[in-house]
């Protein structure tokens, strides 16, 4: 690598380099400090409910078939055959008493155990299957039914990984008696942009709001966000947003889902379902956290949440300029059909790739990569420096804490970032 | 259902109709298309899923039917947009405002519509389903392909016809399109 990964991102991470988001060094660096060392989100348990159940994943650019085995546990392999790599797994999602690769039919269990090299009838010598087996994800942990790999066998646990980050996840997931559910398979597309940067948009970024959506948010919701709007950082690479309303905020305007078009539109009976669920949300998930009206959350390095169109997503790379993206709407799993039928659509309206606020930013990630990959202009890394140190401890709330207009979530992000490159840089 | 009577007056129309939709999206009269829509439009693009065939249906047609494939309304699945009139006229209304970055300069683009086949008949409305191929060109972006199937309720209104729903399947493995919140 022509420069150190300490003239990338400088003390304080006020100023980013360019090249953190188009060279290729950097990204082989990424791979092993960022995406070798970290929790990675695979899938959710409401996908693989019944054993056979597979659905695919990626660690980076490593495919993975997350899936539930016939002892009912669950299962992380990587979907590539142990005689000349071809992906086992060649649906998306589904159910498979075997993974058969095309090529020799060698074949597999959904556990990830080599059962059949058809080959060997014909042989003297038979090779030890036991030792053939799909490659396992080393660490395999889960969180409220959120499963996550590690390729790091000596990495923390996942709760201590995730921290003070699940009081504000618990916040969402708690507030629902039967948990949540994700909706069908996840909407994948690909964007000509670095990683980082949808990571970026939802770990904090909720102040491009108002400028690069003027377009479709009104000018109340970005008032809203301007009085009650908070920006959280529990520890570096993680973040919240969210609104604390005050007190006594009447029951549309505090309850999850009310704000978005779905609901908007829908029936007067999910109009009941939201307002039922807020009224347990203080007990559930006690007296602060009810008054949370999130905006968007990120878990380092590479998950994402948005908390009103109630949609996760992962920004897998391919590379420094291309990135694979995957969302998902999640519904309470013990709403009616019906209600989950327009819950989800409070995702699709706004977001996913035909969401109406969506293509403004992916249009922008990829502007942005192409506005980052020339020469000549390095000695203008990008300004990060917004709010400086103006973020405090919070009486009532983890985390160090702001308005949203701080950057200090990426910041923060970026500190992470160059700690863990240096780790691992020769 | 009644038995359908296809008429070369009934086919022309419906092309005709479909002709004139084209121009206005090509030309940007969106606010012109969307006199063209019913209020209770309803308005799909399921998403669609890589499954392995049906191996219970061997040797059938079921076996790798393109239904399948699709998460739309009905499903259990997300599709990727499913919305009526007022999500419509939010896009519309999007379309004429300063801020629509992702427009703003505008994309180019341009429809073929082919493969008109009336489906049924039935008084007040027709089931139609069409193909089409859309050019789409975003300044500052590669150019881009859209080819699908339009599988469209029209109603007859005032001597016309209406859009009251239209599901769009797009023929993608992967979607490397800029966005499919496009007027299909």
């Amino acid at each position: 690598m022509p420069f150190k990964v300490s003239e990338l991102v400088n003390d304080d991470a006020t100023l980013v380099s360019r090249r953190c988001w188009t060279d290729s060094d950097v990204y082989e660096l990424e791979k092993k400090g960022v995406f070798g060392k970290s929790w990675l989100f695979l899938g959710h348990e409401s996908q693989i409910k019944q054993p056979g159940d597979f659905v695919q994943a990626y660690m980076c650019e490593t495919p993975i078939i997350l899936a539930r085995g016939s002892d009912n546990g669950v299962y992380a392999s990587i979907n590539s055959c142990t005689h000349r790599g071809l992906p086992v797994c060649r649906a998306d999602h589904g159910n498979a008493k075997r993974f058969v690769c095309p090529y020799h039919n060698w074949s597999y269990t959904v556990e990830g155990d080599l059962v059949t090299i058809p080959q060997e009838r014909e042989l003297q010598s038979r090779p030890d299957k036991s030792q053939l087996g799909l490659k396992q994800v080393p660490r395999l942990e889960s969180w409220r039914g959120f499963y996550f790999g590690s390729f790091d066998k000596d990495i923390v646990s996942l709760e201590d990984y995730l921290g003070d980050q699940r009081f504000y996840l618990e916040a969402f997931l708690d507030r629902f008696e039967g948990g949540i559910e994700f909706v069908g398979a996840p909407h994948r597309w690909v964007i000509d942009a670095n990683w980082k940067l949808p990571m970026e948009n939802q770990l904090g970024d909720v102040n491009h709001g108002p400028f690069l959506h003027a377009a479709v948010i009104p000018p109340e919701a970005n008032q809203e966000i301007i009085d009650h709007g908070l920006s959280a950082v529990t520890e570096p690479g993680h973040g919240a947003t969210f609104r604390l309303m005050p007190e006594d905020t009447p029951v549309d305007n505090v309850a999850w889902g009310m704000e978005t078009p779905g609901s908007i539109l829908g029936s007067a009976e999910v109009h009941e379902y939201l307002r039922a669920t807020q009224a347990k949300a203080e007990e559930r998930v006690g007296p602060l956290r009810a008054r949370m009206k999130g905006l968007t959350y990120g878990v380092y390095p590479n998950l994402s949440f948005l908390w009103s169109n109630a949609s996760f997503k992962v920004s897998h790379p391919r590379g420094p300029g291309k990135v694979e993206y995957w969302s998902w709407s999640v519904v309470p799993a013990d709403a009616p059909d019906s209600i989950k039928k327009t819950l989800r659509t409070n995702y699709t309206s706004l977001f996913g790739p035909g969401g109406i606020l969506e293509q403004e930013d992916s249009e922008v990630w990829s502007q942005q990569f192409r506005g980052s990959n020339f020469d000549f202009a390095d000695d203008r890394p990008y300004f990060y420096g917004l709010g400086l140190n103006e973020e405090k401890p919070h009486p009532d709330l983890p985390g160090m804490v702001d308005v949203t207009a701080n950057e200090h979530y990426a910041r923060a992000f970026f500190t992470r970032w160059r700690d863990a490159l240096q780790a691992v840089e020769e | 259902m009644s038995a359908l009577s296809l008429t070369p007056e009934l086919q022309l129309s419906v092309e005709q109709f479909y002709y004139q939709e084209a121009r206005m999206l090509d030309s940007r009269q969106y606010q012109q298309w969307f006199a063209l829509v019913t209020e209770d439009l309803r308005y799909i693009v399921p998403s669609r899923v890589n499954v392995m065939v049906n191996n219970r249906e061997r040797g059938n047609e079921d076996m790798i039917s393109i239904e399948r494939e699709l998460e739309g309304t009905d499903s259990d699945g997300c599709p990727l947009r499913e919305e009526g009139y007022l999500q419509m006229m939010i896009r519309v209304e999007r379309a004429y405002k300063m801020n629509s970055w992702s427009e703003n300069p505008p994309a180019r683009t341009r429809r073929l519509v082919s493969n008109v086949e009336i489906l049924a008949d039935e008084e007040d409305v027709l089931k139609v389903i069409s193909n089409f191929h859309m050019h789409y060109a975003r300044p500052g972006n590669d150019n881009y392909l859209y080819a699908g199937q339009r599988r469209d309720t029209l109603r007859r209104v005032d001597g016309g016809y209406k859009i009251a729903h239209r599901e769009v399947v797009l023929d993608y493995a992967n979607i490397d399109y800029p966005t499919v919140g496009l007027f299909f």
